[in-house]
């Protein structure tokens, strides 16, 4: 595949604005709280207030009789199937059955003519517990005699990885140096703006219909199947605009979709469901927290030899995608730094918290603020210079990683070099005053992968007679700017205008089957196969022109909504005249059908071993604090970041995702922290959930992004992710500029006031010991 | 207890007659009495920003805000700034050239402030920008985007003339 | 389970003139809540942590929120929002501290709907304003069916969410007194982000210079968020009062100030870590508003 010049393209390339912004700077884009069916319903869940413990009984007849009250449903609705989204580990129920087991668990549902009178009849449930005893930490829950969760899970393990390449024992032996941390992570929120919500409808002829925010309608689709036990082809998941994901409950069902349709089948009426938000903030879908147990050898010019990390984390008390939680953080340890001996070992247990799934960047954000922290502490320690050290083991294009990971282009070098350069690293690194600090962090992260049921995109191209295309995928738009992304791929290869592309919301009976936005695989797998099906539009069309215009096929050009003889412009027609031409006169409706799989085998999860993803994108962030020693608040002076994106379809939007990204990893590193005591969640709020706002940033000026450009070979027009990526080597960033800023050392996050001020108290100023006691693991 | 009050409303220049109840907000009324579904219902706590409309042009929060209490002012809602796409706001335009709108859920209250705080302050500094969009949760952006995007909608109201 | 609901039901009543809210709440009695800007009690009420059968809308009476000078000083009315004080002329010019600390509240959202009487008579902990306003002497004038008085705000508060205001009482305004000499306050609080939080503790510092001597002529100081009422800290006035404004002497305020706190340990903050910020916020909150008191001493305007 032949990569142009960026010059030549007409859209690719170009920072155009965001296809739906117009419907939404007007207000005019329905998400799904917007919408209003005929009759519709209002529904609500009732929540177990108990971390764990035994349903006896449930009375909801007062409940019912309440007026306005439709109906009232519990566990016994439902057929009883788990759902859930990796076969060996599914234990979600649309509602509670026997058991609840943490707090904010749903245990039955409302639909009622108002949302009030919903919210009443709630309190007129009468649920008889009996409370059991429950565990709250992870190391104690999987301990022998903790309180088990569920029957299937010994010692309440949820999932356990172990791999090993290479060899550990013979790489610390060979070292010159050790290093060891202990490094402790907090529970973080999606925190979008739109809480979840959906219509359920099921008509008279038992079909359902479920209009949601959802960013993977197809998954949402098989689990209705799943945890409701009727055929797929009776469920209809229509997507609505997504006020924000970052994967979570708009990832998968929920039990307000499965409550919805359910109650309407015993209402004859849609039923609306939205979340509050602090239910939002109450109930599961959050990044794990986790201990990260690091160690590290390497020789004394800084070459990494070898690396074993072990992670225990708490999964909460469901699986989500457990498994694939637990072996990630292992296998990204493999990127971007070159490293001959790895071992891992992870365990994720459940405990009586709110359940832990994927969040922008999964579960690799800890991973590289553990692994990035460290590095700098191994420089500081031989008198190496930390972007020296990072260069040293930078992994370059085609190498290939103890796990098997294939790297095809990796512009690591080149994103270090730009952070530098673009933080004016080198003016500043040793020359700042007293409590002002800069620091990189770096990270990779993946384009899609193969593995459980990412297994493909489709899309469709239907060309019509008035020269506008209909982009039909599986893939949605939360934001990122797929809608646009995608139609610029489809607009450059047909030669039309980003404006004759309409790009379709997702709807199950119509779209391709798809496995859904996430992984940051959409403008990669998705983007490759509108490429292959706008290219067989292209070449059904060509043929024709061909014939017309008397030419060779491939000397027709398709450009600005016209189709030319490439040396003989003169010779051409309209876009919409060819089409005309084939549809009308020669009966050819032409459609465009093009398919994407990265052609890799799928992870063997048992070795670890396997190229997950066919194009990997490393980064480089800078940023650069201030630190108020009397109080120990942080201000982020500053922040750049270099990200390697292969090639910035829409650089516009590139930038909205790297800077976004960026932002979220500041909120981790200093602000958020999900607070649960004996379970309870005590700050569902945002006005305790701290998310960064516009007086945390820095000003403008200090803000820069660049796209390392490497031309993806394998990606359309070049390009890779750009969605999550950013994000990864943010928290390392700030955490090694607090340490050059104040000589203090965070390992756990957030880096509060109170920890920074403690700590600075603590040390005395500038070279104080380690904040938190590394602990030895064998 | 009374269960309905009457109340007139004047919401983007359209006069409003409705009998609704005393405890409903601002917010609750436009979206499901007036079907102005543009401001959005978010955090319900006044944290975020999703739900600002102005209230005799000032910016107000109106999941705070009583329905009853907003007699006799003047409302202006994300659907009163422009009509068509044709005719988008100086600021709409700028939040859509700027790269500011992406999942687009706090586009709507953050324009809205923008407006207030362009007309009374036509010319700001990116910090008094910073300022006054303060009490808007953006999780997509970062708000650098979106402080350009008010940077530029300044500029060209002013090259414009007078705000409309 | 305590999830955020829509609004319990409330009869809504709007009165035109103080006289008209008096009656109604006597009316009431105990029933009705008096509703100010409303961001407070609407939360309240969303989390039915208070289910008032009646509110009494303060909104329409013009009457309480003007600002104007009067003989005796300042009288700020009730229902002045925190945008209104914040950009008061006649504010900036008395007590430009006070400016500040409404600019420093929320956002421009909150600012326009938000009153200082609803602040000092929710009297919630994280209140910013009942410590700035004790350190000018403020007195507040109650008005009920039976009469009017006044209460000095120092014996206003009574506990957390509790006022010595009688249930049918309305606050109808705040009187400022006039400024002595050469004064300026200061009023910094810490939150953990640079906008939007609960404050975290605050401490409001107003000195009068003694132009004479060139020391402190008198000083007030009162701590929010650092016990069961915002508290003014004597001790560390004490301290202060005829003395150079030096580092040292901020110094031992300081520590008075933290020694006369007594501030809540709970999962926002630590005790330990609201007894440094009282200390730190003492000394900057006295540095920055004894410099500015000295530096209007040494121009000679006050």
């Amino acid at each position: 595949m032949s990569v142009q010049a960026c010059g030549d393209y007409a859209i690719i390339g170009k920072p155009v604005p965001k296809k739906d912004a117009w419907i939404k700077v007007t207000g005019e884009a329905k998400y799904a709280d917007d919408l209003f069916l005929a009759g519709m319903l209002h529904g609500k869940l009732l929540r177990s207030p108990h971390p764990h413990a035994k349903i006896s009984h449930i009375d909801t007849s007062r409940a019912e009789k309440l007026a306005g009250v439709r109906a009232v449903i519990t566990g016994k609705d439902f057929p009883g199937v788990k759902y859930g989204n990796m076969p060996q580990t599914r234990d979600y129920l649309p509602l509670a059955i026997d058991k609840v087991r943490y707090i904010g668990d749903e245990v039955a549902a409302v639909a009622a003519i108002d949302e009030e009178i919903a919210e009443e009849a709630l309190d007129l449930i009468r649920v008889e517990y009996e409370p059991l005893p429950a565990v709250f930490d992870a190391e104690e829950a999987m301990k022998p005699g903790a309180p088990q969760l569920h029957d299937h899970a010994a010692n309440n393990m949820s999932a356990e990885t172990a791999f090993q390449f290479g060899d550990v024992a013979k790489g610390f032996a060979e070292s010159d140096y050790l290093q060891e941390d202990l490094f402790e992570t907090q529970p973080i929120k999606q925190g979008m703006l739109e809480p979840h919500a959906c219509i359920g409808q099921w008509d008279e002829t038992g079909k359902i219909t479920l209009w949601a925010s959802k960013q993977s309608p197809y998954v949402v689709w098989k689990q209705l199947s799943m945890g409701l036990g009727i055929e797929t082809s009776r469920i209809r998941v229509i997507q609505t605009y997504v006020g924000g994901g970052f994967s979570g409950g708009k990832q998968e069902a929920m039990p307000m979709d499965f409550c919805a349709v359910v109650l309407s089948k015993k209402c004859g009426r849609p039923v609306k469901f939205v979340h509050n938000m602090d239910e939002v903030l109450t109930i599961g879908h959050m990044r794990h927290p986790m201990k990260l147990w690091l160690r590290t050898g390497v020789k004394k010019d800084g070459t990494l030899l070898a690396q074993h990390l072990k992670i225990i984390a708490d999964g909460g008390a469901y699986s989500s995608i457990g498994q694939l939680s637990m072996y990630l953080p292992g296998a990204m340890l493999n990127l971007p730094y070159r490293v001959q001996h790895v071992k891992y070992e992870a365990y994720r247990a459940y405990t009586n918290n709110g359940f832990c799934g994927a969040l922008r960047g999964h579960t690799i954000p800890q991973v590289c603020f553990a692994r990035d922290s460290q590095l700098d502490l191994i420089a500081e320690k031989l008198g190496l210079d930390p972007i020296d050290i990072r260069l040293k083991n930078g992994l370059r294009p085609g190498e290939v990683t103890p796990n098997g990971f294939r790297l095809g282009t990796f512009g690591f070098t080149e994103c270090v070099e730009k952070a530098m350069e673009a933080s004016g690293w080198k003016e500043k690194r040793g020359n700042l005053p007293r409590y002002r600090g800069i620091g990189m962090g770096c990270g990779s992260l993946v384009s899609g992968a193969r593995v459980m049921g990412h297994s493909a995109s489709t899309a469709q191209v239907n060309v019509h007679e008035d020269g506008t295309v209909a982009l039909v995928t599986g893939s949605t738009d939360v934001g990122q700017g797929a809608d646009t992304v995608l139609s610029m791929i489809a607009a450059e290869v047909l030669g039309v205008g980003l404006d004759d592309i309409r790009f379709a919301l997702v709807d199950t009976d119509m779209t391709p089957a798809d496995p859904g936005t996430f992984s940051s695989r959409v403008t990669f797998w998705t983007g490759n196969a509108v490429k292959i099906a706008a290219e067989d539009a292209r070449r059904q069309l060509a043929e024709i022109a061909a014939e017309k215009l008397k030419a060779e096929i491939d000397d027709v050009v398709f450009r600005d909504r016209q189709v030319y003889v490439r040396n003989d412009p003169q010779r051409r027609l309209r876009f919409d005249e060819l089409v005309r031409l084939a549809q009308h006169r020669l009966g050819k409706v032409i459609m465009g059908k093009g398919s994407y799989t990265s052609g890799e085998a799928l992870i063997d999860f048992r070795t670890g071993y396997g190229n997950m993803s066919p194009a990997y994108t490393p980064s480089a962030c800078v940023v650069e604090v201030e630190v108020d020693p009397q109080t120990g608040q942080v201000t982020v002076a500053g922040v750049w970041g270099a990200h390697d994106c292969g090639f910035p379809l829409n650089p516009m939007l590139v930038k909205g995702q790297v800077l976004g990204a960026t932002v979220m990893g500041i909120g981790q590193a200093l602000y958020e922290n999900l607070i649960r005591v004996d379970g309870k969640v005590m700050n569902p709020s945002f006005r305790d959930y701290k998310m960064p706002l516009t007086e945390d940033m820095p000003k403008l000026a200090n803000v820069g992004h660049v796209n390392v450009i490497t031309n993806d070979p394998s990606g359309p027009f070049g390009a890779k992710e750009a969605g999550e990526g950013a994000a990864a080597g943010v928290i390392a960033a700030v955490a090694n500029a607090v340490y050059n800023a104040t000589g203090v050392r965070f390992r756990s996050l957030p880096f509060s006031p109170d920890k920074i001020l403690f700590a600075l108290k603590e040390s005395g100023g500038k070279g104080g010991k380690a904040q938190v006691q590394s602990q030895s693991f064998t | 207890m009374k269960p309905l009050s009457p109340v007139s409303l004047k919401v983007n220049g359209d006069a409003y007659e409705l009998s609704i109840p005393a405890w409903r907000t601002l917010l609750e009324v436009l979206r499901e009495d007036l079907s102005l579904t543009g401001t959005k219902r978010s955090c319900q706590e006044g944290q975020c920003g999703a739900c600002t409309v102005l209230l005799d042009g000032r910016a107000i929060y109106s999941c705070l805000f009583l329905a009853v209490e907003a007699q006799g002012k003047e409302i202006l809602t994300i659907e009163g700034l422009a009509r068509s796409a044709g005719a988008l706001d100086p600021i709409q335009k700028a939040f859509v050239e700027t790269g500011a709108v992406q999942c687009g859920f706090c586009t709507p209250g953050l324009i809205m402030a923008a407006k207030s705080f362009l007309d009374e302050n036509p010319s700001p500094s990116e910090e008094e920008v910073r300022r006054a969009t303060v009490g808007h949760l953006c999780r997509c952006t970062g708000y650098f985007q979106i402080i350009e995007a008010v940077l530029a909608a300044a500029r060209e109201r002013a090259g414009k003339g007078a705000p409309a | 389970m305590g999830y955020l609901r829509r609004l319990p039901r409330f009869d809504y009543l709007a009165p035109r003139t103080v006289d008209e809210a008096c009656s109604a709440l006597a009316e009431r009695r105990g029933d009705a809540r008096l509703f100010a800007g409303g961001t407070d009690l609407v939360l309240q009420m969303k989390r039915r942590e208070i289910t008032p059968r009646a509110i009494i809308g303060l909104k329409g009476v013009a009457s309480l929120s003007s600002i104007r000078a009067q003989p005796g000083g300042l009288a700020i009315g009730a229902m002045a929002t925190f945008g209104a004080i914040e950009s008061s002329a006649l504010v900036r010019e008395k007590y430009d501290f006070l400016c500040e600390t409404a600019a420093a509240i929320g956002s421009p959202e909150i600012r326009a709907v938000a009153t200082v009487g609803g602040n000092l008579s929710g009297a919630l902990p994280c209140a910013d304003f009942p410590a700035p306003l004790m350190t000018l002497g403020a007195v507040v004038r109650l008005r009920s069916v039976r009469g009017e008085r006044a209460l000095a705000l120092e014996d206003f508060f009574m506990g957390f969410a509790e006022t010595a205001v009688a249930p049918d009482e309305i606050l109808t305004e705040i009187e400022l007194p006039v400024r002595s000499g050469f004064s300026a306050g200061a009023y910094l609080k810490f939150q953990d982000r640079h906008a939007m939080d609960m404050t975290t503790t605050g401490v409001a510092a107003f000195v009068t210079w003694d132009r004479e001597r060139g020391l402190i002529g008198d000083v007030r100081i009162a701590l929010s968020v650092s016990g069961p009422v915002p508290l003014r800290v004597k001790n560390a006035e004490a301290a202060l009062r005829g003395r150079r404004l030096t580092e040292e002497a901020l110094a031992e305020a300081g520590l008075l100030a933290c020694r006369e706190a007594q501030p809540r340990a709970s999962w926002r903050a630590r005790k330990e870590f609201r007894r440094e910020l009282i200390g730190v916020l003492t000394r900057r909150a006295l540095r920055q508003a004894g410099d500015k008191a000295r530096a209007a001493a040494e121009r000679g305007n006050a």
